[in-house]
């Protein structure tokens, strides 16, 4: 895996070159027959500090675009929204008590969590990681 | 948006993430802001905050002016001292400003308004001035031509020591002293006091003065501190904010008396501020709300109240979330509100409506963390 870097106004952002996003700054991997769903480098760091998580319940049903897990921040608080229709599977219970997690690693160990699609035909319908580059430059104004 | 004289050098230099604040763009953090608060609670933290209000005034009417204007005697105040906290309120008794005076002579003062009253605030002295016929008083605003910075933490001392600047010391608390020397470097003034509820310093200087004090102080152990700290920090102690906890609007904001600011800043025994026959009005009619603050409930440790949040009690409405925030000394979210009087009981249960679902907190005295060193 790759990451590419934009620079836009002295800040770096960096967005996975294997991932796929929304224009709400979620980010989703395809593993299998689920996806997995965190929230982008560029989300964490417009919110900066991450104080605190709602987690969905596993086993919830959600819509595209729906509200499923909250973020605090020391700046705002921000919703996560289901990028596909389908059912949630496993939530990253750490970030419960380690909500810095999405700061540190966002791609990674901070994921948020899993879901299982009904309607695969949707992931066509994100964005690639290079209009994901374009939606960062053109929210910055770059 | 208005730009602080050493934004380059926080950019540059400090790598300061920057953001708007009451019109001026300034560093909000520079790593992260959980760290940053605890620096100042536990060490030393360096907060640039140019964009503090800096009035001059000067001339035979100056205190008759400031009298005029402010709820505390600011005659009382010795020369080389701040006043302590003041309200300077409407005919609705209303809050425009909280501020403190600073006497450097009889006819000399200076004032710091909040960042977004500064021009507001020069405004409304000049016409109290001309209302009242007090012909001999300039109001000059010198916050473009000075930076400020704040050198806060039980570190303090120890710090502006290691360079050099051992008489800051001797400073008692509100005290300041004018053209002070710090590790090489001429300070326009420097005064033991700030507004985290730690020991510290606030430090006024020419902007090339400013670098090179501020290059010192971090080589002597401080770390660079940025607003949403600051924001933090006061949430803590229980200070208040205006927009948040007053406003001028009486459709919308209580009256200065439920903002219980406390540390004196209403003298009940003046008379003939703008705002007093309101304020005494206020008193003998009693008030509907009172600023009260509330830590949340384990169970919600994380939920932070937002301004806006209605408070509940069993279910009722009681009033409304001012501040919130989490605080990293308890790791738990705070904040403060106004509850009516009626349901404002300390130490009790209330509810915080966040978005749509209830989250449970108790009500406490500020502080809202043990008192800080």
């Amino acid at each position: 895996m790759a990451r590419i870097r934009v620079e836009v106004k002295g800040v770096t952002y960096e967005v996975d070159d294997e991932l796929l996003y929304t224009d709400t700054d979620e980010w989703v991997r395809v593993e299998g027959d689920r996806v997995r769903v965190g929230v982008t480098d560029y989300a964490q760091k417009e919110l900066k500090d991450i104080v605190g998580v709602e987690l969905p319940d596993p086993g919830t049903e959600a819509r595209r675009g729906e509200p499923v897990a909250v973020l605090e921040s020391v700046k705002a608080t921000a919703d996560v929204y289901a990028p596909l229709d389908g059912v949630i599977e496993e939530v990253n219970e750490r970030l419960l008590e380690e909500p810095e997690l999405i700061n540190r690693d966002p791609y990674g160990e901070g994921w948020i969590f899993t879901m299982k699609p009904s309607r695969r035909e949707q992931l066509q319908e994100l964005l690639s990681p290079q209009a994901y580059v374009e939606r960062i430059k053109r929210e910055k104004g770059a | 948006m208005k730009r602080i004289p050493l934004r380059d050098f926080h950019v540059g230099e400090l790598g300061a993430q920057m953001g708007e604040f009451a019109g001026w763009e300034v560093p909000m953090l520079y790593e992260s802001a959980v760290r940053e608060h605890m620096i100042v609670r536990e060490s030393a933290g360096l907060f640039d905050i140019s964009h503090m209000g800096r009035l001059r005034v000067r001339g035979s009417h100056a205190l008759d002016l400031l009298e005029a204007v402010f709820t505390r005697r600011v005659s009382k105040t010795r020369e080389g001292f701040m006043s302590g906290p003041m309200l300077a309120l409407n005919v609705w008794a209303r809050v425009r400003d909280d501020e403190m005076a600073y006497r450097v002579s009889d006819d000399e003062w200076l004032l710091v308004p909040n960042a977004a009253y500064t021009e507001k605030m020069k405004a409304h002295l000049e016409a109290t001035a001309r209302r009242l016929g007090l012909s001999d008083v300039i109001i000059e605003d010198l916050t473009g031509k000075l930076a400020m910075a704040a050198l806060q933490g039980p570190k303090a001392v120890e710090v502006m020591r290691a360079v050099g600047a051992s008489w800051a010391a001797d400073l008692k608390p509100l005290e300041f002293r004018l053209d002070a020397g710090i590790a090489g470097a001429r300070a326009f003034l420097v005064s033991r006091s700030g507004w985290t509820g730690e020991d510290g310093f606030e430090i006024w200087a020419e902007p090339g003065e400013m670098v090179r004090i501020y290059r010192a102080l971090l080589g002597a152990g401080a770390r660079p501190v940025g607003i949403i700290s600051r924001d933090t920090l006061r949430i803590e102690m229980g200070f208040v904010l205006g927009g948040n906890e007053y406003g001028e609007d009486p459709r919308e904001w209580p009256c200065a008396l439920s903002l219980r600011y406390g540390m004196g800043a209403i003298d009940w025994s003046k008379k003939g501020y703008e705002g007093y026959e309101a304020l005494h009005a206020c008193r003998r009619e009693g008030v509907r709300w009172v600023r009260v603050g509330f830590v949340m409930r384990k169970k919600y440790a994380r939920v932070i109240p937002r301004h806006g949040y209605r408070i509940l009690v069993e279910g009722e409405p009681a009033g409304w979330v001012t501040s919130g925030a989490y605080s990293p000394v308890l790791g738990r979210a705070v904040g403060m509100g106004y509850m009516d009087v009626r349901y404002a009981v300390l130490g009790e249960p209330i509810e915080i409506e966040a978005r749509g679902r209830v989250a449970e907190a108790k009500t406490r005295e500020f502080p809202l963390i043990p008192r800080p060193h």
